[in-house]
């Protein structure tokens, strides 16, 4: 069930090298938000503790504390904070800054589509390898969230608005929120806060100086960022 | 008592939002250092005068983050004295000055919280927390050059720290069924570990979190963020901020020696660090702004660092020295190049001439801090480099020690021309700066205490402190 999930994680990185809206950029990570909270609903279905009777009791409650706050938190992080709040905020961005498309990425988007799906298929290639070490990890999750994490990272190299570093930043923050499920182990409580502290101060720290960056030049263009270098060459 | 120095930076933060009086500002900060260095000598003497306060196990002090938190609290306390004199030229409106006190409250509390942490998952958000707090210190003049430092710093950073959180899930794959990121775990189960997703984890956090600590291929932010940041930032950037995401690299690479596949750990380290190097003899000659100049110097210094730990034995004894050496000459580098900028109102090194004549006392901290950071004796960098030397031939790798040689040459030449020239130059008459400028003796009191203990460290070494800084290596 969950590998159906995963999947449409992955086709939905291929969507977003391909289109240059930034409004369907945003669209999507509301739409990856949802996926990542089906993924980890599925796996908790599995988990041998969840089952509906264990609510009707205090004691079972008690008992599985532990795992109902790790539950907890994985619904604020993916409903709350990946599938509403930095839509909004970012849509918010969009709409005061009035930067509506990225158009003029080094690479046409013909060609984006095409190597974003190489990478994902290499990843699926990577999901697939039957190494001893790769025993230790759900090959499907690690495989697809290393695609993920790839393609932001060349996403990020080749966009020219701020914006699109931005959601390409948090692109690749769900791929590693999908890598860390691949781990069987539960990570401590504390390093998720950590995680979510991350993802939701550095947007917003992100969208602040977006903003900043709006006011003092005409147009969110990465290229305006390049005053500052060693050399002056007519000096 | 570690969590006075934790939890003090909270309270003040209250205090200080209930009350907003201006003296607050300085008072809070001032207050933090004096507790700051307190609390961390007593941590590094083994004093507890509060032993009925348990800190919890996420926080320890060992043998050796003690000498990172020693560094760290001496180079707060004398960027706190250098700001009472900085802020009172720097702004006059109480919103900024109060949010200024409290993002560096919260800087120093956040590497303080990376370094003393015993858990790898809490460094990491400590590390985090680094960024966050640093980036609006860095955006503090709120010009287009600090938007666009502040922009390129958080960015990189950030998928820096991620990558490094990946990392970090890749240790924990390795670790089997081990279900723990505290580091005397860690150390404990090490040879047990997978070394396949052991070694892949290694690379992730070196490139992660040395994309903090400024090592070559991912230093860009580094030169743009001190050059823009205010001066004491600059200097607790420089001094502090870069050692405790080394700590976080030693204490991975410590994992990776009792695992026992150090061997491409340290190749790693190795050609990191000479890159670090080579990228500032590059750039460190043609320069024009003598902030970024001494940015450069700190990727130089951080390159011989990691050149140290790849060498292990001799070599980590000399980088913890070097480290040590480092952080209070280039603090005092930094808060002397900040005088600078206030007497001159320019970062360019052509502007600047004639600096002994124009002010002595700044002139000739400049240069002692030049002959501190070029290792010239009786400076203690002397004494690490002339060991790192000497590990490179005892371990028969003469060429990278010449490259090594050749290197150093070159950026002491790059830096010593800029610094000759700006202090011995002489004035000309159209551009002498306006003499009104007094600067209070809280601008010059730090470097000078900084220099002095860095000198007297490289002439004589306290018998203590040598013994701590070989607990502090044992078992690289």
């Amino acid at each position: 069930m969950e590998n159906i999930f995963i999947i449409l994680l992955g086709l939905s990185m291929i969507y977003i090298a391909a289109t240059s809206r930034l409004a369907a950029h945003v669209n999507m990570l509301i739409a990856q938000g949802w996926l990542l909270f089906f993924v980890c609903l599925s796996g908790f279905a599995k988990e041998p503790w969840f089952n509906w009777h264990m609510i009707a009791s205090t004691g079972n409650i008690a008992e599985n504390m532990p795992h109902i706050i790790g539950f907890l938190f994985v619904i604020v992080e993916t409903l709350l904070v990946k599938a509403i709040i930095i839509p909004v905020f970012l849509k918010k961005v969009l709409n005061k800054t009035q930067a509506h498309r990225d158009t003029e990425a080094n690479i046409p988007h013909f060609y984006c589509l095409v190597i974003a799906s190489i990478i994902l298929f290499g990843g699926f290639l990577v999901a697939n390898i039957t190494a001893p070490e790769f025993k230790m990890v759900d090959g499907m999750y690690f495989g697809v969230s290393i695609a993920i994490i790839i393609t932001s990272l060349w996403l990020i190299t080749i966009k020219h608005k701020v914006l699109s570093n931005v959601i390409g930043f948090i692109t690749m923050e769900n791929g590693i929120f999908l890598l860390s499920l691949s781990v069987a182990k539960e990570m401590p409580i504390i390093v998720n806060l950590g995680v979510l502290l991350d993802i939701f101060i550095a947007v917003f720290i992100l969208g602040m100086l977006v903003n900043e960056i709006n006011n003092e030049f005409e147009d969110l263009e990465v290229a305006h960022l390049s005053d500052l270098k060693d050399y002056e060459y007519n000096d | 008592m570690i969590n006075l120095i934790l939890l003090f930076p909270i309270l003040a933060f209250i205090i200080l939002s209930l009350f907003k009086k201006k003296f607050l500002n300085n008072l809070m900060i001032n207050l933090y250092a004096l507790i700051h260095f307190v609390v961390s000598m007593a941590l590094c003497f083994n004093v507890d005068f509060l032993p009925m306060w348990k800190t919890c196990r996420f926080f320890a002090i060992d043998d050796t983050n003690k000498i990172f938190l020693a560094v760290m609290s001496i180079v707060f306390l004398a960027v706190a004295i250098y700001n009472n004199g900085y802020v009172q030229k720097e702004t006059s409106l109480t919103k900024k000055l109060r949010h200024y006190t409290y993002m560096i409250l919260f800087f120093v509390f956040s590497m303080t919280g990376a370094v003393l942490s015993s858990n790898l998952g809490i460094t990491w958000v400590f590390i985090e927390g680094t960024t966050l707090a640093s980036a609006y210190l860095i955006y503090f003049h709120k010009t287009k050059n600090s938007i666009e430092a502040a922009w390129k710093y958080v960015f990189i950073c950030s998928i820096g720290i991620a990558l490094a959180f990946v990392g970090i899930i890749l240790m924990t794959i390795a670790t089997g069924n081990l279900n723990s990121l505290f580091y005397s775990d860690l150390y404990h189960n090490a040879p047990l570990f997978n070394h396949f997703w052991l070694q892949l984890s290694f690379v992730f956090i070196l490139f992660g979190i040395g994309t903090k600590m400024g090592l070559a291929p991912v230093h860009f932010w580094l030169p743009d963020a001190h050059a823009e940041a205010p001066t004491p930032i600059s200097a607790l950037l420089s001094a502090a901020l870069l050692n405790s995401a080394f700590l976080m690299i030693l204490n991975v690479f410590r994992v990776m020696v009792i695992a026992g596949c150090d061997g491409y750990a340290r190749i790693m380290l190795l050609v990191m660090g000479l890159l670090s190097l080579f990228i500032t003899a590059v750039f460190v000659y043609h320069i024009n702004n003598y902030k970024r100049m001494l940015a450069y110097s700190s990727i130089e210094n951080m390159g011989i660092l990691a050149i140290g730990t790849a060498l292990g034995g001799i070599g980590m004894l000399a980088a913890m020295i070097h480290l040590i050496g480092h952080s209070l000459i280039k603090a005092s580098f930094f808060l002397t190049s900040g005088n600078i900028l206030e007497i001159y109102g320019t970062k360019k090194i052509k502007a600047v001439t004639g600096l002994l004549k124009t002010d002595r006392k700044t002139g000739w901290l400049w240069i002692a801090s030049f002959i501190g950071i070029a290792a010239f004796p009786p400076s203690v960098l002397f004494i690490s480099e002339f060991l790192m030397v000497k590990t490179l031939f005892m371990q028969k790798h003469f060429i990278i020690c010449a490259v090594f040689l050749l290197l150093l040459t070159i950026i002491i030449y790059g830096l010593g021309k800029s610094v000759v020239r700006m202090a011995f130059s002489s004035n000309k008459e159209s551009e002498l700066p306006n003499n009104a400028i007094k600067l209070s003796w809280t601008m010059y009191a730090p470097q000078v205490i900084m220099l002095i203990l860095a000198f007297i460290i490289g002439i004589y070494m306290p018998l203590g402190l040598s013994q701590a800084v070989l607990m502090a290596v044992a078992g690289f």
